[in-house]
């Protein structure tokens, strides 16, 4: 039965007055794509979303809402007719469950789209601050700290309810265009993703595999990490590149200290590659300036030379700590140091060339024919679509 | 016949498997509680102490002795010399005054080499004649007991520790050669004369004394065969370029290693890297080092000063009672196949 209504604040889009409806229209088709296993109505008037569902689907739906960009909160609403007695009414239930669970003190925030009504705001939260003070002794008012507001909004009806729950905001997923993550087994990519998600661009991930390098594990741990992503994108699909032809070319042909610089434009030749063929608008790495030695403006822009679609870098100026926090919040952290090698140290040279020479080391590039290995891996590539998931895989399961 | 008759009996094969009488022997769980059994006592006395270990110990010793060493107790490593093989002059200069236990393993897990443990004994009951005292001699002989002759009366020590699924037997059994007496830190229902206190494992115990029984019997048959399996092997890695046995002066028919057990190197490509190839060839081999080569998995050839780009590239090969020519042909096919397309 439906029987439960939330209120959803639609943070940030409000403020794009132009751009609203189109926005509106891209988080609804998401919401309603995530929703579609539970019976529901979403409808939405004036810049908030109203939602109603059966109760015993609460868990999964506030799971859904907390994950879906575009959405800065939502709180169960009681809904009432527009007179002062039944408002009044519903403000006692939202106090009295709030008393339950130890509030002691309270503010009444009221307003008024709906002219008409009888009160201003100011009159409306006297009405129902006295009549609550009227009614319960053990209760105070505290307008800069209380420990409940209740917010009363007259629009065609009135809707009451107290505190909410915070949603990631930004913007809906899909507003921004689409884009391909370049997702590794570390902690950055995946913060990049949710990054450039909840700024609203819809990503499928791309991860390079180094067979017999790199072990099973090291896939599966990427695989979910995307299954944790995907419960912000609403799914995702995973690409898979074999590179072990690339790497072992770059380490036959390529000078020694080169072999990073060179496995990194490779990846971003065969990103672009992908982009093109999935017809996608940017490429999203984990990259931060100066976080290994080789990140360095001058590497960037030669790696960057290999493809022409915008790189988005979301960390770039972030500090590794920061990252961490934001991993440890949207879940990722304890998956991403899980110790399956991401890359066999084999590889990796001991003093890697810090600043490329722009010109010089296209032209030494362009000699080493990696282009038609990197082409041929990418022809193999491997795609797996990615479902939402209520529980998304944990490290703890690995262990 | 009934549990109590049965566990006896065990006991009684068992120790003739041995060379000892039945009162020596102490059920355990496995070799790792036969050691702790062995090194904890040491810890029923407050008086300041030393112990003296070998540097490639099984973890069972190893890890013990750190726990022992952060409760107060010196610990005094010998390291081998560079073909893995512990020196009884060494251990016995390192025994001082408070030195109440000494613990070097019969068979190395690693390399195979087969320590010289009754001249340690001896060197050691040498060194500390004049002091009063009689350290603890003891023996992780896990990796010895149904491959080489095992006879810890005629070495001389007061420990041996034995793990039953090494031979063929059940896992979760063990046993304590125990020739001396001691007092056990852990305490309770008295069983196993009070130094393996617990409930037994008596179908464990029997099935292990079985698998002795029949072990030794196979001795000499098993020796042959491995050793000549073991040529095949060294042979074999020797001819793929750039591939070596650790340690490299390892020959063929060397009496002094374990046949059943030999570690190589392919430099240039990780332990790790080989062992997932193998395996997907159905080759089950191990590695003592992960491509990330912590210090941890490589103390044993680190000790022995092997250089790291060996030791992280390394692979342990074993030996077991099926294993024919013809795995040791698909072994060297595959690692030869795997090593020239995957090395770096």
């Amino acid at each position: 039965m439906i029987d439960t209504l939330y209120l959803i604040k639609i943070g940030e889009i409000r403020l794009k007055e132009g751009n609203r409806a189109e926005f509106e229209r891209t988080l609804r088709q998401d919401l309603t794509r995530r929703l579609a296993t539970i019976e529901h109505h979403l409808s939405s008037r004036e810049g908030r979303f109203y939602l109603k569902f059966d109760s015993t689907h609460a868990e999964q739906v506030e799971f859904i809402l907390s994950r879906t960009p575009g959405i800065n909160g939502w709180a169960r609403s009681l809904r009432a007719p527009k007179d002062m007695q039944s408002i009044t009414k519903a403000a006692h239930q939202v106090l009295e469950t709030a008393m339950s669970r130890g509030a002691i003190t309270f503010k009444i925030e009221a307003r008024r789209s709906d002219k008409s009504f009888e009160l201003d705001s100011y009159g409306i939260a006297r009405t129902i601050g006295s009549s609550i003070l009227d009614t319960h002794a053990d209760i105070g008012v505290d307008v800069h700290h209380p420990d409940i507001t209740i917010f009363v909004e007259i629009r065609e009806k009135a809707y009451v309810y107290g505190d909410g729950s915070p949603g990631v905001r930004g913007l809906p997923v899909g507003s921004g265009g689409r884009g391909l993550l370049l997702l590794s087994g570390g902690i950055d990519s995946p913060v990049a993703g949710f990054r450039m998600l909840s700024r609203g661009l819809a990503l499928e991930s791309l991860y390079f595999h180094s067979h017999p390098y790199t072990s099973q594990q090291a896939w599966d741990k990427v695989r979910d990490l995307a299954l944790n992503l995907a419960t912000f994108s609403g799914g995702m699909l995973l690409h898979t590149i074999q590179f072990t032809e690339v790497q072992l070319k770059i380490k036959k042909d390529a000078p020694a200290d080169r072999s990073t610089l060179y496995l990194r434009a490779c990846m971003m030749m065969a990103a672009d590659m992908v982009a093109r063929s999935r017809v996608l608008n940017a490429i999203v790495t984990g990259e931060s300036l100066g976080q290994v030695a080789s990140q360095t403006a001058e590497n960037m822009r030669f790696t960057e030379s290999y493809t022409t679609y915008p790189v988005l870098r979301p960390l770039v100026g972030t500090d590794k700590e920061d990252t961490i926090r934001a991993a440890k919040s949207i879940g990722t952290y304890e998956l991403s140091i899980l110790p399956y090698e991401d890359c066999c140290v084999l590889f990796s040279p001991k003093h890697p060339v810090l600043k490329a020479q722009f010109n010089a080391e296209r032209e030494a590039f362009g000699l080493t024919g990696l282009t038609d290995v990197v082409t041929e891996a990418v022809r193999t590539m491997q795609t797996l679509s990615l479902p939402f998931s209520f529980t998304p895989p944990r490290a703890e399961a690995r262990r | 016949m009934a549990a109590r008759d049965l566990l006896e009996t065990s006991r009684k094969d068992l120790a003739r498997v041995l060379g000892t009488t039945k009162e020596r022997i102490i059920f355990t769980s496995g070799g790792t509680e036969a050691d702790s059994i062995a090194m904890l006592s040491t810890m029923t006395s407050t008086a300041p102490r030393s112990i003296v270990i070998s540097a490639i110990e099984h973890a069972a010793i190893y890890e013990q002795a750190r726990v022992l060493k952060s409760l107060g107790t010196t610990v005094i490593m010998i390291k081998p010399d560079h073909a893995g093989f512990i020196d009884p002059a060494a251990v016995a200069a390192a025994v001082r005054p408070d030195t109440v236990l000494v613990a070097v393993m019969a068979v190395n897990n690693e390399t195979g080499a087969i320590q010289p443990i009754k001249a340690i004994a001896s060197a050691v009951r040498e060194a500390a004649a004049g002091s009063g005292r009689r350290p603890f001699v003891h023996c992780d002989a896990v990796q010895a007991l149904g491959k080489i002759p095992v006879e810890p009366e005629l070495w001389g020590v007061d420990g041996v520790a034995f793990s039953a699924h090494k031979l063929g037997g059940p896992r979760g059994c063990g046993a304590l050669f125990l020739g001396t007496s001691i007092r056990p830190l852990a305490c309770g229902g008295g069983q196993e004369s009070g130094i393996r206190p617990g409930t037994h494992n008596t179908p464990g115990a029997w099935a292990f004394a079985q698998s002795a029984i029949r072990a030794t019997q196979m001795l000499d048959t098993s020796m042959a065969t491995a050793r000549h399996l073991e040529e095949l092997l060294i042979d074999g890695v020797d001819s793929i370029p750039g591939a070596s046995v650790i340690p490299n002066s390892r020959r063929p028919g060397d009496q002094r290693y374990s046949p059943y057990i030999l570690s190589m190197a392919f430099p240039g490509l990780g332990g790790e890297t080989m062992l997932r190839l193998l395996d997907e060839a159905g080759i089950a081999v191990s590695t003592g080092a992960a491509c990330s080569g912590s210090k941890k998995e490589r103390r044993v050839f680190d000790a022995m000063g092997i250089e790291p780009s060996l030791s992280f590239a390394s692979l342990r090969v074993s030996i077991g009672r099926s294993t024919d020519d013809h795995d040791i042909f698909a072994f060297l096919e595959a690692a030869s196949a795997a090593y020239a397309r995957y090395r770096l």
